[in-house]
């Protein structure tokens, strides 16, 4: 299989300077390693504060990895030189959660489109280039007469949508989305739920779908991968993952979707964890039902063909 | 027993102003709040959720104004009640969790100073019990590793992060009217269920009463008592939420119910209500949803349908039930 981004063994610490008062060091990555496939959608899912966007930051060189490496195209991020960057940036793009301020107010939909082909030389001549971006506006589902606008004038879902637009200007092959549906209501979020499953097929497109909604995820996603605290616990299959949960993070998520016609009960999750960890210990420890708050398996193991789980406490039937 | 509202909300109006004109963008919006009760408010991205909440606490932006209308808490008007008094039932008796946490952190204090500040500026306390609430707070709404946090400052913290420490002031004073504008959009679900029950525990221990603002349909259903649908700046139906989520009856609710994402099975499509909702200022003469309402008939297109009492629930749609 083709890897559209590999990452081997990646930790991130943020560190604060002596000045902010006694250096603090925290770290949010810790050894993961994930394949992004070309022509696949990966959903990655975790809690609030595990390093999600940190990892997508990371991918798209906004932030330097303590240690580890990150393949994009079989190139280290790394190690590349500034024209090499420009051109990866050109292959691989991003659509981030709020479509209210990573749009410029200042600029027309035009504008907002032009800027990478600008950037890149693309589309010089003024006639072609509108036709390009009249086709794109199609392909996103809105008017092309929209080109003159300013982002205020669209709600939420259409912003989401010149996002997305903007995003493809340049034709990438990988698209980096950090919960680009959250913000949005069901039925805008159906709309754009669809056209992504749309463009990632008619593109070929490898996506890093981001998101903190199962159902979200069982919709778009081929493979899902789970974080808690920085670290990969899960990964298969989507289909494999929903219907043989394993790590009792997982399987915990799950029973706390929420849906209609389900009354709330009484305090059923146990509460996020409060204190530090053990030293060593698995960061789930602490919340885990099954374990004790010393467990110490954090390793991933491949539980059957292409599941992985970094647990030994799996469900009965499920052990090896 | 009868027990009196603590919000009363009379024909509220919401205007902006684009281009010297006064658009309307919320309209003869009314209902009362009982303490203890939860409201729901769903509706469409743009449909003035967020303008309604802003309107009730008088924070609404510089081009926009109330119109027409009256806003009662406890049989005061919030409209005309002047700014001090405003000011302080604001910080003390209404307190709100606003959707973007990142503009309503102040990025140049520290977490912890923020939440000192605001617990000493409402309630006698010295600043190492103040720290001891802020520690507890935060725990409460699930930041590991809390008395080293306060240190933090708010870019230090995930989106998510940055919402719990809102929802964390904005509980610290126990208010009478918790206004909750999307509280846990960035929150996976098990952090989402531990602050819903903590704002459970306040309203079935303190009678506190919730506006909840969001526009995940399942959310709702688990929460609310009541729920209040907008499309296009106006209530297309409000009902007790059991009854609305069972039987919706306008068609604008049962295009959102439709479009849920199932978690059960994989599905080749979504469903969605085909089309866009209206433009920011473009009103329309007839029901705002009559262009992608699938039962619309010429008059929908004409004329504004009143919202009119259908058993229990109230209902703006010409068509009555229809199955
Ligand atoms: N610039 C920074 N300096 C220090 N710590 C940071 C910084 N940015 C993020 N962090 C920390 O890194 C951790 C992960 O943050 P990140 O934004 O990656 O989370 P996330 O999984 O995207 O969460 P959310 O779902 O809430 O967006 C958090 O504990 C956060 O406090
Ligand atoms: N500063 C502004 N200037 C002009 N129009 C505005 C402004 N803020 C909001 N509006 C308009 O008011 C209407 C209601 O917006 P509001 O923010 O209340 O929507 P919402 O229901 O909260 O949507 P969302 O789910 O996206 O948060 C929208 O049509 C919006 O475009
Ligand atoms: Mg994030
Ligand atoms: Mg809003």
């Amino acid at each position: 299989m083709n890897a559209a981004i590999e990452i081997q063994h990646l930790y991130k610490t943020y560190s604060r300077g002596q000045w902010f008062g006694g250096g603090h060091e925290t770290p949010v990555l810790k050894d993961v390693s994930l394949v992004l496939p070309a022509n696949r959608v990966l959903g990655l899912v975790g809690e609030s504060g595990c390093g999600k966007s940190t990892l997508c930051k990371v991918l798209l060189g906004i932030e330097k990895p303590t240690s580890g490496t990150v393949l994009v195209e079989n190139q280290n991020v790394a190690k590349i030189s500034k024209t090499q960057f420009k051109n990866l940036r050109r292959v691989m793009q991003v659509v981030y959660q709020d479509p209210y301020s990573s749009l410029d107010p200042r600029m027309t939909v035009r504008q907002l489109l032009s800027e990478p082909l600008d950037i890149h030389g693309l589309y010089p001549q003024k006639t072609a280039r509108t036709k390009f971006l009249k086709e794109l506006l199609s392909a996103v589902g809105l008017a092309p007469n929209y080109l003159e606008r300013y982002p205020h004038e669209f709600s939420g879902g259409q912003r989401q949508r010149i996002s997305i637009a903007r995003a493809l200007t340049l034709d990438p092959k990988i698209l980096i989305a950090d919960e680009p549906v959250s913000a949005l209501d069901v039925s805008v979020q159906a709309q754009i739920l669809n056209l992504l499953r749309d463009i990632s097929r008619a593109r070929k497109l490898a996506m890093l779908f981001v998101t903190h909604d199962f159902a979200v995820a069982r919709f778009l996603c081929d493979d899902i991968a789970v974080m808690y605290q920085g670290r990969i616990v899960e990964k298969a299959p989507a289909q494999e993952l929903f219907t043989h949960p394993l790590h009792p993070y997982t399987r915990m998520l799950l029973a706390a979707v929420p849906q209609v016609g389900k009354k709330m009960r009484g305090a059923s999750t146990p509460a996020a964890a409060c204190g530090p960890n053990t030293e060593g210990a698995c960061s789930f420890a602490s919340r885990c039902p099954q374990a004790g708050s010393a467990c110490r398996q954090t390793q991933l193991q491949e539980i059957t063909p292409q599941h992985w789980c970094a647990c030994s406490h799996l469900p009965e039937g499920e052990n090896k | 027993m009868v027990v009196s509202p603590v919000l009363q909300v009379c024909d509220l109006q919401v205007s902006f102003m684009m281009q010297k004109r006064a658009y309307p963008v919320l309209r003869e919006l009314s209902y009362n709040l009982l303490p203890g009760r939860i409201l729901a408010v769903v509706g469409e991205s743009g449909s003035g959720k967020t303008v309604h909440a802003l309107s009730l606490l008088g924070l609404l932006p510089p081009a926009a104004h109330v119109s027409r209308g009256k806003i009662l808490y406890r049989d005061t008007d919030l409209l005309t009640m002047p700014r001090a008094r405003l000011r302080d039932v604001r910080g003390s008796k209404i307190s709100m969790i606003f959707q973007d946490p990142s503009a309503s952190l102040n990025p140049v204090l520290t977490v912890g100073e923020q939440l000192i500040e605001t617990l000493r500026a409402h309630k006698p306390m010295s600043k190492q019990q103040a720290r001891e609430e802020a520690v507890r707070l935060l725990e409460k709404v699930g930041i590991a590793d809390a008395p080293a946090r306060l240190s933090a400052y708010p870019f230090e913290f995930s989106g998510g992060m940055c919402q719990r420490v809102m929802i964390a002031m904005a509980l610290a004073l126990s208010p009478d009217i918790l206004i909750a504008d999307e509280p846990t959009t960035a929150l996976d679900v098990t952090i989402q269920a531990q602050i819903l029950h903590l704002i459970r525990e306040l309203q079935q221990k303190e009678k506190m009463a919730v506006i909840f603002i969001t526009h995940n349909l399942a959310l709702a259903s688990e929460i609310a008592d009541e729920v209040l649908v907008l499309y296009g700046g106006l209530c297309m139906e409000q009902a007790p939420a059991k009854d609305l989520f069972e039987d919706p009856h306008h068609p604008y609710t049962k295009g959102l119910l439709a479009s849920l994402v199932s978690m059960d099975r994989r599905v080749e499509r979504l469903p969605a209500i085909a089309g866009q909702p209206p433009m920011a200022g473009e009103i329309t003469k007839g029901c705002p949803f009559a262009s992608r309402c699938p039962q619309a008939q010429e008059k929908c297109r004409q004329q504004l349908p009143p919202l009119t009492q259908q058993g229990i629930r109230m209902v703006r749609c010409f068509e009555e039930k229809t199955l």
